[in-house]
């Protein structure tokens, strides 16, 4: 057994053990994306970055437990490092939210995304209704596509379409493919800004979100399907 | 007796040489050149005495020695060379004086010469052309006239001329360098194993495997030796750890994949002295218990991995390489290995994934120490770390840890490219300041320009602007100025150069070899190399110094291998030492070097332009029209393309690139 202190606590693991273990044992979890106990080990995400008192950051589900190791899992660096790793997963996600089958609720980069205060992920990802449930196939306005996600839903849950109170979601790609999706279902720019206005209007950015909209309008009614 | 037939060192010098491959000899490689050690003949001592010196003085006294290594092939070595052969016998010289070497690594003189005749000093000649041979062979051998060299090496007062050609040892290039793990470059034939065994090869071998490993370990310890790689690890730890490693079965590799752009160090040691490489990895496998070897080449130096497989045969051949080697019960065996050439499999544990079948880093601990090749604890050295290991086992621990500081010892081998007049691979002492090999050795920047700063350490280094260039060269320095070692490329950049276009081209390097394990890597990277592309064409913001800064510091942080971890470093030091260019992009939509074509203006100077219609005619985007008032041609700012064309065909010069 080797001594580890994690965030001031001693645990005590098996020689041999990664870090990860001992945070297990500390109670203190960290999130991981890519390890699956003995299936996949690479430590290629870097989602479970921890810092040693050297300063370093590791992965702690590949970096083994040596005697009297320091562990930190919550220090402004890897703070900074985990967002920013979200950041990049999510720059290269291509959000469809409202067609994903991870959705209402079992979203982990939704899950790390609210932790870590990335945004970029609409209200669909974590909202229940699907297939033909879904609001918008029923060619209602709901403006769960471009909302950005984090409140758990009750209008959706309750029938009712989002109303878009947590703000816009304004990443170019993710409205294209909203816009896609509205189209698709036969609902309006019309309607949808009708909705938005009220509590987007008054946003410094929504003169430049109305005209990203109407672009993508333009373009999902010209291009057709995705 | 050799390939051909007839007599070398490496032959029997009579009957009562016993070494054979399955008996063989203690003292074989000093018997080579000092022999015979078992009996006393002197007609064999002389056979072996009369053979060293013709290898080192040539026939009579005579020699021609054409380098022949990639770089100076390029430069048309090869042509020289035929050139030579053909004349050099009807000059009355011998033909077998004609002697192919490596390279010295003063690239800017390739292709050259080197001429000896007896009583005559020594003399180089550069930049030769194969018309030019027949002249200069006639002046010098026929004529005894070396007016015409770049340097000689001595003066005799014998020789016409020799009084306005400055010797080697008094040029600056020559005078500053020390020649330690260098010393055969440019003077041994590296395809021949006689030669290098009669310029005092495999002796450190000899001596190694005549101590303990342990005490081999020690002698490395003491010279001070470290990792030239570039990390800078301490050699002898990492053999020691290794060695004390339980497993039976280990393994010692060459990492022998240099991919910087403008470092070709590794290369040119390795086409140049490849027997001294090999040495000092059968002694790295001699001292940490290793049972075989690898040498890991890049399939794209062709020529080094020729000679290192060359190399290696010519010693298996010899019983260097073997079973029992030179009778001290140590069996070793090397493989050479060609790469693919991907960048990331210069970090260690990619290259030990690329030798397994599939090349990604994996996370660092366990080292490859511990747990390496096919999981057994396996040593990793660069080229010329085993390079300095055989010279300094050959000379003792004290010769290498003269020079060099306090905390580095020894010297280390640099490639000057870039905006020089000499462009070379130069070997100095460890601590010698950017200045002094910049400046003096390699001749500072072309007239009329000014430094702008020096990129150390190819992508993975970073840009030491010209005011720190007092900085001396050793890890730590250089790391508190932004960079680091690596592997010694070091390319210098003129007021011509734009440092957001510097900082944009290594990333777009990284983003071309990022393995694409983890995430900070493959993305961040490509973010980047975006947002950089986005501040060279003028549409950046404020805003996108800070995502450079902060996405820089999480990819150096968080990446999985040595690769990631330093792939920001040229836009994080390019951002610390020259923010003004940044912002003269960002502010000014301004590239003060000229480099940025998007924020490059093209405009005729209407008292210039004669109306020729030239220009009209080439330009690829139909971007120019004639003024009908004035007869004069105009560029519509909206369509121009800025390739140039106009510039470069404009008769009268009337064509202005605006800043």
């Amino acid at each position: 057994m080797v001594r580890v202190i994690v965030n001031g606590k001693e645990v005590h693991v098996p020689e041999g053990e990664t870090i990860l273990t001992a945070l297990k044992k500390a109670g203190d979890a960290v999130p991981t994306l890519c390890f699956f106990g003995h299936m996949y080990r690479e430590a290629s995400c870097r989602m479970c970055l921890v810092e040693l008192s050297n300063g370093k950051l590791v992965p702690a589900c590949a970096y083994p437990v040596s005697d009297g190791l320091e562990v930190r899992t919550d220090t402004p660096r890897v703070r900074e490092a985990r967002r920013t790793v979200v950041e990049f997963i999510l720059s290269i996600h291509r959000i469809r939210c409202w067609s994903c089958p991870r959705k209402g609720g079992n979203c982990e980069l939704l899950k790390l995304a609210t932790a870590y205060w990335v945004e970029g992920i609409p209200v669909c990802s974590s909202c229940p209704l699907y297939g033909r449930d879904c609001l918008v196939v029923k060619g209602e306005p709901c403006l769960g596509p471009i909302t950005l996600a984090g409140c758990s839903d009750p209008c959706p849950s309750n029938g009712s379409p989002c109303i878009g109170c947590r703000g816009p979601v304004t990443r170019k790609d993710v409205l294209e493919a909203a816009a896609q999706f509205y189209v698709s279902n036969g609902v309006e720019l019309r309607d949808v800004l009708e909705v938005a206005s009220m509590f987007w209007e008054g946003l410094p950015n929504y003169d430049s979100l109305k005209a990203s909209l109407e672009e993508a309008f333009k373009k999902a009614l010209g291009g057709g399907e995705d | 007796m050799g390939d051909d037939g007839s007599w070398n060192l490496m032959s029997r010098c009579c009957g009562k040489c016993w070494h054979s491959l399955e008996y063989p000899c203690r003292n074989y490689i000093r018997c080579r050149t000092e022999g015979p050690l078992c009996h006393d003949d002197q007609r064999c001592r002389t056979l072996r005495s009369e053979r060293v010196r013709y290898i080192k003085e040539g026939p009579n006294g005579y020699r021609i020695k054409v380098p022949l290594a990639s770089c100076s092939i390029a430069a048309g070595a090869k042509e020289v060379l035929d050139a030579v052969k053909e004349v050099v016998e009807s000059l009355g010289i011998p033909s077998d004086a004609v002697k192919t070497v490596g390279c010295t690594g003063l690239c800017y003189l390739d292709p050259w010469l080197e001429l000896k005749a007896p009583g005559m000093p020594a003399a180089l000649y550069g930049n030769v052309k194969p018309a030019e041979v027949e002249g200069i062979l006639k002046k010098y051998f026929i004529e005894n006239d070396v007016s015409g060299a770049y340097a000689i090496s001595e003066r005799t007062g014998k020789a016409r001329g020799e009084g306005d050609v400055p010797t080697l040892s008094e040029l600056d290039v020559w005078r500053l360098q020390v020649r330690y793990v260098s010393r055969n470059c440019g003077v041994v034939n590296p395809e021949s194993i006689e030669d290098y065994i009669a310029y005092g090869g495999y002796r450190g071998l000899d001596r190694a495997l005549r101590m303990s490993p342990e005490e081999v370990i020690e002698e490395v310890k003491k010279s001070g030796l470290r990792g030239r790689g570039g990390a800078g690890f301490p050699t002898w730890l990492k053999w020691r750890i290794c060695r004390n490693q339980p497993s039976k079965e280990k393994y010692v590799i060459v990492n022998a994949d240099e991919g910087d752009p403008g470092a070709f160090m590794n290369r040119l040691l390795a086409e140049s002295d490849p027997h001294r490489v090999l040495e000092g990895l059968i002694i790295a496998g001699y001292a940490v218990g290793a049972t075989k070897g690898f040498i890991f080449v890049r399939a794209e130096k062709p020529l080094m991995a020729e000679r290192l497989q060359k190399a290696v045969e010519e010693a298996r051949k010899h019983g260097i390489l073997g079973k029992n080697i030179l009778g001290r019960g140590f069996d070793f065996d090397v493989e050479v290995i060609l790469s693919a050439g991907a960048f990331v499999c210069g970090e260690e544990t990619a290259l030990i994934a690329a030798i397994e079948g599939r090349a990604t880093p994996r996370q660092r601990p366990p080292y490859p120490a511990v747990v390496g090749l096919w999981g057994k604890p396996t040593v990793i050295n660069n080229v010329e770390t085993l390079a300095h290991v055989a010279t300094l086992m050959a000379e003792g621990w004290e010769s290498f840890a003269a020079y060099g500081t306090e905390r580095s010892k020894g010297t280390k081998m640099f490639c000057v490219t870039g905006a020089v007049k000499r462009t070379g691979a130069y070997e100095v002492p460890i601590g010698t300041t950017l200045r002094t090999l910049v400046e003096k050795i390699a001749g500072g920047v072309k007239e009329g320009r000014k430094l702008k700063a020096v990129q150390i350490g190819g992508p993975s280094g970073g840009c030491v602007p010209a005011h720190l260039l007092d900085t001396p060269i050793d890890y730590e320095s250089l790391r508190d100025a932004g960079a680091i070692m690596g592997s010694g490329g070091i390319v210098v950049m003129d007021d011509t150069a734009c440092m957001v276009d510097v900082a944009r081209y290594f990333t777009s390097f990284i983003v071309a070899e990022s393995c694409g394990k983890c995430f900070p890597c493959r993305i961040g990277t490509k973010i980047l190399y975006d947002t950089l592309t986005k501040i060279t064409e003028g549409k950046g913001t404020l805003e996108d110094l800070e995502i450079l800064e902060s996405v820089g510091r999480v990819v150096r942080d968080a990446s999985l291998c040595a690769l990631g971890g330093t792939a920001p470093n040229p836009v994080l030091s390019t951002l610390r030492h020259f923010r003004d260019e940044y912002l003269a992009h960002i502010i000014d939509k301004k590239c003060p070097a000229g480099v940025c074509t998007k924020l490059l203006k093209y405009r005729i100077n209407p008292d210039k332009c004669v109306g020729c219609g030239t220009c009209a005619k080439h330009c690829p985007a139909g971007a120019i029209s004639k003024d009908e008032k004035s007869g004069k041609y105009v560029i519509d700012q909206e369509k121009c393309v800025k390739c140039g064309t106009c510039v470069t065909i404009c008769p009268v010069n009337a064509v202005v690139k605006e800043v």
